[in-house]
């Protein structure tokens, strides 16, 4: 006869209530999510506290006047020109970014060049941000100066289209790979040829999955602010009636440029500005999400999905 | 025979001759509207100056404005006018907004380059027209750039039946054969698109071409000395660039910054991957990834605006406005989102049987989730740590706002003090750039900078590939 331990239900219950470890590490999980919402209530609620005076007493003319070195009268009107303007330009060169996610998707085999164009995305992903200011400095501010007149809103588009670029190219590539195959297979055996294939089937299939990358792409370009100050955005500048060339290739501004100026004053009063800007450009963002969110919504349906 | 094979769908093209009468025409309109602004300019005290590039300007948006109108009946009429209608490709007649997409896009290439051309003085855009134009005359009487742009073809006989598809015997292997318009077209798209990832190839190599040489130039300086490496602190101004200050501020940082994001990082992950139920983590996720989201500017202003006064001075009041400490906190929220999501997805490709088997064999939750699920995941969790501290590393405005040292920095350990690090060095350098440019090479620094910030974030990306695709092959 060997011995036999006996484990009755009450025996069980009572070690799953002594469970100290389970609900200490709970406990400490638990702490860590509720520790990451405090930080985004935190930014949220801090940003609105702070410029809320300024936002209930001049909101208009926040969003409508130049900057000026008094405070009581400067705005962010050339911070958000700007920051459309980059916006803008980025949107321009997003074909360039789908177009060679289709490439590594569709038409890549396994050679040195699909695996090239590969390590190259990845890489260029992960380099910081300020880097692509120094590329923008050497190539479009000073190489292209022909065409971005220098120190430029097109120059500082350009780069930070450059730095949106593999954003775009790794989430459309996803989209793209996401596509099921026998929609491909259907087309091709209609007689399409793979570019109709990809035209027809796989682009509008993915993209509601492109839409959320370019919109991603969007967002971080509205919100880079290192690449401009090396390429040589302005916080404070004065102007007269600038034309619309002018205002291409002059002086400029963005509202990423605007928050970091107005942070960095030691008087507390431009704290006040710099949130202010924050809201604006986080409403911006918003904004553009919510426009992606209607526009995916209408393809899904299109699509019938 | 009796066997047809379908061919080009849509015929009737009309003429090159009868398009140059056309678009002399519209060349002649164009030219009367700005005549017209210019001239009602001149009578209004000439505000933009009488007839100057600016009324052609102004006819150009009216021309682009007008030809790109949605309205469909709007459109009718123009194309009743000229006598022609735009399809798409396989003969369907083009909708309202591909109409307007086109008709835009012409009216740019046709008009607004040029008048780019002419305000700006530049042979580029020069150069750029011409290659417009060889390609034009590469597709003459089909297709025009804006037609491939917008996927139309110009069709004659508005009303007719938009697509006639022909038959035609087949009595050769050549009618058999795919249309040449649509077989030129799907190579056409292959270089394009090959071209297209070639971009990134290109970027690369400009980047690494352009800083590597700048910075070689700022090392063979004739007023660099190794001995400027060295010194009290960084200060490219009064050229003394010691490294040392920036890399004890960067690991600073980057080891505040994992120091919080770490754990909260992982303890996310663990709750989101193990113990969240399918609709808490619909919940929980999307908030998480609004931290991502988030600029840095603004997590910079955050630092100084309250972590600053409202977490640090109450805990040590000879914290100033400034501090290492509050600049690491800020990167280190941005850190948060990074960490949680890689680590996340490491713990959720654990295959389920490893789980199941723990639970099988009695193993608590907290057992399963720290003894099976850790382990498991665990290279996949270190490449989420790596890719975390090379985002440290690189990240700029945080640091530029909140850790103060705008004009250089003192070497400095103490994490309480102001301090830069390379990123914040770089912006400092380069929101400074026109005082500094005659200044010796202390602008040539930033690139230095950048040359080992480069150097250094691309061994970590590198690395953490190397983990993550070892790690694949696990599974």
């Amino acid at each position: 006869m060997h011995d036999r331990q006996t484990i009755s239900l009450d025996s069980l219950r009572a070690r799953r209530g002594d469970d100290a470890a389970g609900r200490l590490f709970l406990a400490l999980i638990t702490g860590a999510v509720l520790l990451a919402f405090l930080m985004v209530g935190a930014v949220g609620v801090d940003v609105v506290a702070e410029s809320w005076d300024l936002l209930s007493n001049r909101l208009w003319g926040f969003l409508t006047s130049p900057s000026s070195a008094d405070a009581g009268r400067a705005g962010v009107s050339q911070g958000i020109r700007g920051s459309i303007l980059i916006a803008g330009i980025v949107i321009l060169t997003f074909p360039i970014g789908i177009g060679a996610a289709i490439y590594l998707e569709e038409y890549a085999n396994d050679t040195w060049v699909a695996r090239l164009i590969q390590v190259t995305v990845r890489n260029l992903a992960g380099v910081p941000s300020i880097v692509y200011g120094l590329l923008g400095l050497a190539v479009f501010v000073n190489g292209l100066q022909g065409i971005t007149g220098g120190r430029s809103v097109i120059a500082a588009g350009l780069a930070i289209a450059v730095l949106v670029l593999p954003i775009v190219i790794i989430t459309s590539a996803e989209a793209i790979r996401a596509v099921p195959a026998p929609l491909r297979e259907g087309a091709y055996g209609l007689g399409a040829t793979q570019w109709e294939v990809i035209q027809s089937q796989v682009l509008p299939a993915a993209m509601p999955g492109i839409l959320t990358g370019t919109v991603l792409g969007i967002a971080r370009a509205l919100g880079e602010a290192a690449p401009l100050l090396v390429i040589g955005a302005v916080g404070f500048y004065t102007t007269g009636n600038q034309d619309f060339v002018e205002q291409l290739r002059g002086a400029f501004s963005a509202l990423p440029m605007n928050i970091a100026t107005f942070a960095r004053e030691p008087a507390e009063t431009w704290r006040g500005h710099a949130a202010a800007a924050s809201v604006v450009l986080l409403v911006l963002v918003f904004l553009i999400n919510l426009v992606a969110i209607v526009v995916r919504a209408r393809i899904s349906k299109r699509l019938g999905r | 025979m009796g066997v047809t094979a379908p061919t080009a769908g849509v015929v009737s093209v009309p003429s090159l001759a009868s398009r140059a009468v056309g678009a002399t025409l519209e060349l002649v309109v164009f030219i009367v509207i700005a005549a017209a602004f210019g001239v009602i300019d001149y009578y209004l005290d000439a505000v933009t100056g009488g007839l100057g590039v600016s009324a052609f300007w102004i006819s150009f948006w009216a021309m682009a404005i007008w030809s790109a109108w949605c309205w469909p009946a709007a459109q009718r009429f123009a194309s009743s006018f000229s006598g022609n209608h735009i399809a798409m490709l396989d003969g369907r007649p083009a909708s309202t907004v591909t109409i307007a997409a086109r008709e835009f896009t012409r009216a740019g290439l046709l008009y607004g380059l040029p008048l780019l051309a002419i305000e700006t003085n530049v042979v580029p855009v020069l150069v750029l027209m011409a290659l417009a134009g060889v390609f034009i005359s590469r597709t003459a009487g089909r297709r025009a750039p804006w037609d491939l742009l917008a996927g139309t073809i110009v069709v004659e006989d508005f009303g007719g039946p938009a697509t006639m598809i022909e038959r035609s015997e087949v009595s050769s292997v050549a009618d058999l054969q795919l249309d040449e318009l649509r077989n030129r077209r799907n190579a056409v798209a292959r270089r394009v698109v090959l071209s297209l990832g070639f971009t990134s190839v290109v970027v690369s190599v400009l980047i690494v071409w352009n800083i590597f040489s700048e910075a070689a130039e700022f090392f063979s300086a004739e007023d660099f000395s190794w001995s400027s490496l060295q010194g009290i602190g960084w200060f490219p101004r009064r050229g003394i660039f010691d490294v040392w200050t920036l890399f004890i501020g960067t690991l600073w940082i980057t080891g505040i910054a994992i120091a919080l994001a770490g754990p909260v990082g992982l303890g996310v992950a663990f709750y989101l991957s193990e113990y969240a139920s399918p609709r808490v983590r619909q919940i929980i996720k999307p908030i998480i990834e609004t931290l991502a989201s988030i600029p840095s500017v603004v997590l910079g202003l955050f630092a100084l605006s309250f972590i600053t006064p409202q977490v640090l001075q109450p805990l040590d009041d000879s914290i100033g406005f400034a501090s290492l400490l509050a600049a690491g906190l800020g990167v280190g929220i941005l850190t948060v989102p990074i960490i949680a999501s890689i680590s996340e997805d490491a713990m959720r490709a654990v295959p389920t049987e490893l789980r199941e088997a723990s639970y099988g064999l009695g193993g608590r939750r907290v057992t399963t989730s720290l003894r099976v699920v850790f382990p498991a995941a665990l290279s996949g969790i270190s490449a989420a740590f790596i890719v975390g501290i090379s985002r440290a590393i690189g990240e700029t405005m945080v640091v530029f706002i909140a850790a103060g040292g705008s004009g250089g920095a003192v070497l400095e350990y103490d994490v309480r003090q102001e301090g830069q690090t390379f990123t914040a060095a770089m912006a400092s350098l380069g929101a400074g750039t026109d005082s500094v440019a005659g200044v010796g090479i202390a602008f040539q620094s930033l690139y230095a900078l950048g040359a080992l910030l480069f150097v250094i974030t691309l061994m970590l990306n590198v690395l953490s590939d190397t983990i993550v695709r070892r790690f694949r092959q696990v599974y």
